[in-house]
């Protein structure tokens, strides 16, 4: 089993690494093998909105920098984990980067699920996601944006188990242990 | 003095996007209310910091913002998280004077159903809340790509045109005609200061053909043009199967 982070704080932050460190080592009691992608160190570029990497080049963004290497190192994960501010309740930007360059991971055709269009597949397997996010201080509107959000990114990345969790600036380590280990055991790890 | 409004276009596909062309129908029409615009075409805007001070100048004197991007994957893009970061740190260094300002959003998706954009739009209402901006609602447009070749006005002239028992009636014209009336009442109402009414907005909640239709059309413009690249045969690649 493996497993990617992908970090997406800001430069100055200094929690997140805390939070980070905290999901690396529960992966590593559970003999997780796996590795953290700070996306600010990152060269990655902006989604185009192209769609060359669903007709042109299928399965691969035209665009040749760490942001192809994220995409490949997403899809063959059997763990992705999101770490991200919470930003006006949905991901942050340095977080949404990498992930709207993901796009070729899906297949451009449509398919009816659960009564709403969305993808297709585009491979067979996709892996667990567990999405942690970060307030300062408990926000119910932001909280549920954010859930809300992950479910609905879960019905389009086929993500066959997902768990989201909320850690807020004042929570304590054992707290934040606390809930990495839950949302670990909720995707099977 | 005349009102100002800051155009904020937010998609990377310039005037070739839903963003663009909505967003500049929406702009014409405070334009022949008397309101000042300043358009931003955010992908250009954010590569240079003398373009950045001056959106924010326009920011700072307008009286109405109005925020038009796409949606990429149940929110917006990378860009638009990081103009709203922006506006953002802005406002919290207070470099932005205290007034009465309205953010009106309009959420592009390429999905049929409207309500792939509500989060988009939640999120956007969160970033009015923090900055103190009122939010005066926003468009949930699906099947957005419909929107992008010709202005609203046109494509109403063109669709105009076709028999009454024509099938494209319903799930074109009679969808561009009920956004072409939602966009004029949203400006009525931006244009007096007041926020646009919930029950008007509401009227963009229908979904204008079968979604197998939708489906089997999308089907059959992706494999146009990916024969057009020869690439169709290639489609459905797994490159980073494992």
């Amino acid at each position: 089993m493996s497993y990617i982070i992908l970090n997406g704080m800001s430069s100055d932050d200094e929690f997140i690494p805390k939070v980070n460190q905290i999901i690396s080592e529960e992966f590593q009691q559970k003999d997780i093998r796996g590795d953290t992608i700070i996306l600010h160190d990152k060269e990655i570029k902006p989604c185009l909105g192209c769609f060359k990497c669903w007709v042109q080049t299928p399965g691969i963004c035209i665009i040749d920098d760490f942001g192809r290497e994220t995409a490949k190192k997403m899809i063959q994960s059997d763990i992705l984990v999101y770490l991200t501010p919470i930003t006006y309740g949905g991901y942050s930007a340095e977080l949404k980067k990498a992930v709207d360059r993901s796009l070729g991971l899906i297949s451009p055709f449509f398919r009816v699920h659960e009564n709403e269009i969305h993808h297709e597949m585009r491979y067979d397997k996709y892996p667990n996601l567990v999405v942690v996010g970060i307030l300062d201080k408990p926000n119910p509107n932001q909280e549920e944006i954010f859930t809300t959000l992950v479910k609905r990114n879960v019905l389009n990345l086929f993500c066959p188990k997902y768990s989201t969790q909320v850690i807020y600036a004042d929570d304590d380590e054992i707290t934040i242990k606390k809930k990495i280990e839950e949302s670990l055991r909720e995707v099977g790890a | 003095m005349s009102k100002q409004l800051t155009f904020l276009m937010c998609s990377p596909r310039g005037d070739k996007s839903a963003s663009h062309t909505i967003g500049s129908y929406v702009v014409s029409l405070f334009e022949e209310k008397n309101i000042v615009v300043k358009t931003f075409e955010v992908y250009k805007t954010l590569r240079k910091q003398e373009r950045i001070e001056e959106m924010i100048k326009s920011i700072d004197e307008c009286d109405i913002i109005l925020l038009s991007s796409p949606l990429y994957i149940d929110q917006a893009p990378y860009m638009t998280i990081k103009l709203m970061d922006i506006i953002s740190e802005t406002f919290k260094q207070s470099k932005i004077q205290n007034k009465t300002r309205h953010l009106f959003a309009i959420s592009n998706a390429g999905f049929l159903e409207y309500y792939h954009n509500n989060l988009a739009l939640k999120i956007y209402e969160q970033f009015a809340i923090q900055n103190e901006l009122i939010w005066a609602g926003g468009l949930p447009i699906g099947a957005a790509g419909t929107y992008a070749t010709y202005p609203i006005p046109e494509s109403l002239k063109m669709l105009a045109q076709l028999p009454e028992d024509d099938h494209r009636q319903e799930i074109y014209h009679k969808p561009t005609k009920i956004l072409d009336s939602v966009i004029k009442t949203s400006v009525d109402h931006l244009s007096k200061g007041e926020i646009v009414p919930k029950d008007e907005l509401q009227k963009l909640e229908f979904i204008p053909m079968p979604l197998e239709a939708y489906v089997e059309g999308g089907k059959k413009g992706w494999l146009e043009a990916a024969e057009e690249l020869g690439t169709a045969d290639k489609l459905r690649d797994k490159p980073y199967e494992r």
